[in-house]
């Protein structure tokens, strides 16, 4: 193979440095022994210890995870359904004016959608609690997953649709066992993408949390304004680790899979 | 026996596009019929509307007699083998081929053996377990068929089944249709627009154009005396020239007079004359009927195609096992059983009455 050209390369993990160094430096310090990121001081887990101890910021991260989760398989549902109904949209009129609505909330800001909120549940006077952050990130989450639906629907053959008519299939056998298989991987995508935006939404959530309910993004800010702890550190390492745990997973697995899917064209015996 | 009959069906589009004009045809069971036309000219949409994908905006469909313009795709005894096959990518060779079983509720222990008959009849014994993406298009293809005859349909449909295979495979298919066709007794309505796929496979052929029949009945008739010049050119290659019908049996053009097998016109009419190019004989030009110079020959493997023209500037197409001289007279032979008079503006129905009435003077005077 031919060598790459060394200021390529150079490029490549100048830009690298960039953007891993700050977390390596908050992970490094997570071992320090003393209270701020001024010097190291001596190795130690003391810090994974106390965090380990505190109740309350677990109890916020299984929170957060749990909002994620549900909101979103919640906008996941709505989304695709959403996206089912723009692509049989009559006219192409129709269609892309659906499409619009959809994108112009993709690209608002945050603070906006956050405050619109805010007003909107105390006009209806609606606690600030859970539920009124479920909502909003649920409402957040549906355009991505329209956005990552759409071109499954839009790629998928629609004599596939004929094909399951034809075969006998009613109107919720073609949309069960043809159209949402079809769609599937849209559809986990869409999933996932909603999950991250979820996790990491601080402005929306920052404007509906109420006193009962916070997310990490919002109690890490709360904490870090009344000066750094190194137990935010401490959790910050942990996470980065189990994400970096979880994409060599899914690394492996897609390498693994696609092998086996090659070696079997090639007719290898495995 | 009648199977399927289309009465007077029209489709109009809701732009105003008129895709078939009042069609009426009759099916027969246990046949192989091909709706032949090029593109556009409304047999996918006949194709279409009998498997009940889309409606027609007037005109009734009868299956054995039953009306079933109302019937719902799912629920017609009728099974597809679509154009780019629309096998599930989600389900593997076995799945596919199960689903219609599966959406009927039968037994798992009759889905099993039924799909692997299925399969070894289309000669995939083996590749239940495959990915479709595994799978080369002629496997494709026969595991479409595969799970469309699973369903026992009592007519099938391909619609230009043949058309994404490479040439070799598609000789191979047309044989091994023809075959399933024969052995499972079914109905079998094949949608295509290459001639020579229409005349191998089909016991009767549906010739189509700007959404109208233009003539139907056997490869042979069809291929032997087309109503009119548009079935003429789509059905193999052809000389069409200009002529009068001096009397019956004597026509003349390329300003000769001519014996030939047609009557039942008026004295003088204004006809248009066919001969196919592997009817004329290259012979020494005072042998010939009609002198011409070739102009142009391409060596096709199995004959030469030349062109020539005449006296007259007419150009000729011939079809001939040697190979000729460039730019020297040659004479062109053929019988008077090889031309063919059609008249202008006859319909099929003006056309089959013209040779019954005189087919039977024939036999009268015998």
């Amino acid at each position: 193979m031919k060598q790459r050209h060394l200021g390529a390369r150079l490029y490549l993990i100048v830009l690298l440095l960039v953007l891993y160094l700050p977390i390596f430096y908050l992970i490094y310090f997570s071992f320090s022994s003393g209270q701020n990121m001024n010097h190291f001081q001596h190795f130690t887990w003391e810090h994974y210890q106390t965090l380990f101890n505190d109740s309350r910021l677990l109890a916020i991260m299984l929170q957060t995870l749990l909002l994620a989760l549900l909101s979103g398989l919640i906008a996941t549902t709505v989304g695709t359904f959403g996206a089912i109904a723009i692509e049989a949209a009559r006219s192409k009129r129709e269609k892309s004016s659906l499409l619009a609505l959809n994108n112009v909330l993709m690209v608002s800001p945050d603070v906006i959608i956050g405050a619109s909120f805010l007003i909107f549940f105390t006009a209806l006077g609606l606690s600030l609690n859970f539920g009124s952050v479920l909502l909003s990130h649920v409402a957040f989450s549906i355009p991505i997953v329209v956005l990552m639906v759409l071109p499954r629907i839009k790629e998928m053959d629609a004599t596939l649709i004929d094909a399951a008519k034809d075969l006998g299939a009613s109107s919720y056998q073609v949309f069960s066992q043809v159209l949402i298989p079809a769609i599937m991987p849209g559809i986990l995508a869409g999933f996932f993408m909603a999950l991250t935006y979820s996790l990491d939404d601080f402005a929306v959530t920052f404007f509906v949390t109420g006193n009962g309910f916070t997310t990490l993004s919002v109690e890490i800010y709360s904490r870090a304004r009344q000066g750094i702890d190194l137990e935010v550190n401490a959790l910050s390492a942990i996470i980065f680790l189990v994400v970096l745990i979880g994409v060599l997973i899914y690394y492996f697995l897609s390498v693994r899979s696609s092998r086996t899917k090659h070696n079997r064209r090639i007719g290898v015996k495995l | 026996m009648e199977i399927i009959k289309l009465q007077n069906i029209t489709k109009r589009y809701d732009d105003g596009f008129v895709a078939l004009n009042d069609i009426n045809l009759t099916i027969e069971s246990g046949k192989f019929y091909s709706l032949l036309g090029p593109s556009g000219s409304g047999k996918t949409t006949i194709l279409r509307i009998i498997a009940g994908f889309t409606q027609a905006s007037s005109g009734r469909i009868y299956f054995k007699g039953k009306d079933m313009t109302e019937v719902d795709a799912a629920k017609r005894p009728i099974n597809t083998v679509f154009q780019n096959y629309a096998l599930f990518p989600h389900l593997n060779v076995f799945e596919n081929v199960a689903f219609g079983l599966k959406i009927k509720k039968k037994p798992a222990k009759e889905i099993a053996p039924a799909v692997n008959e299925a399969l070894h009849l289309v000669r995939l014994d083996g590749y239940a377990q495959r990915e479709i993406a595994e799978l080369s298009g002629g496997q494709q293809q026969r595991v479409a068929i595969a799970r469309a005859i699973v369903n026992q349909p009592e007519v099938l449909l391909l619609d230009e089944s043949l058309s994404a295979l490479d040439k070799r495979l598609r000789k191979e298919m047309q044989f091994e249709l023809r075959a399933i066709q024969k052995k499972l007794g079914i109905t079998f309505i094949f949608v295509t627009h290459d001639q020579e796929e229409a005349l191998s496979m089909s016991d009767e052929i549906f010739v189509l154009n700007d959404g109208e029949i233009q003539q139907n009945g056997s490869p042979v008739d069809i291929y032997d005396e087309p109503v009119n010049d548009f079935v003429a050119r789509f059905i193999g290659d052809s000389n069409i020239l200009p002529g009068r019908m001096i009397r019956d049996f004597e026509v003349e053009f390329a300003n000769r007079h001519f014996k030939c097998a047609d009557a039942g016109m008026r004295p003088n009419e204004k006809v248009e004359v066919v001969i196919r190019p592997e009817d004329l004989d290259v012979v020494a030009p005072d042998q010939g009927k009609l002198v011409v110079r070739a102009q142009t020959q391409l060596f096709l493997g199995d004959h030469f195609e030349i062109k020539a023209i005449d006296s007259d500037e007419h150009e000729w197409l011939v079809h001939s096992t040697n190979s000729v001289h460039l730019n020297q007279p040659l004479g062109l032979f053929f019988d008077p059983e090889d031309i063919h008079v059609m008249r202008l503006n006859e319909s099929q129905e003006e056309f089959d009455a013209r040779l019954e009435q005189y087919e039977d003077d024939d036999d009268e005077k015998q």
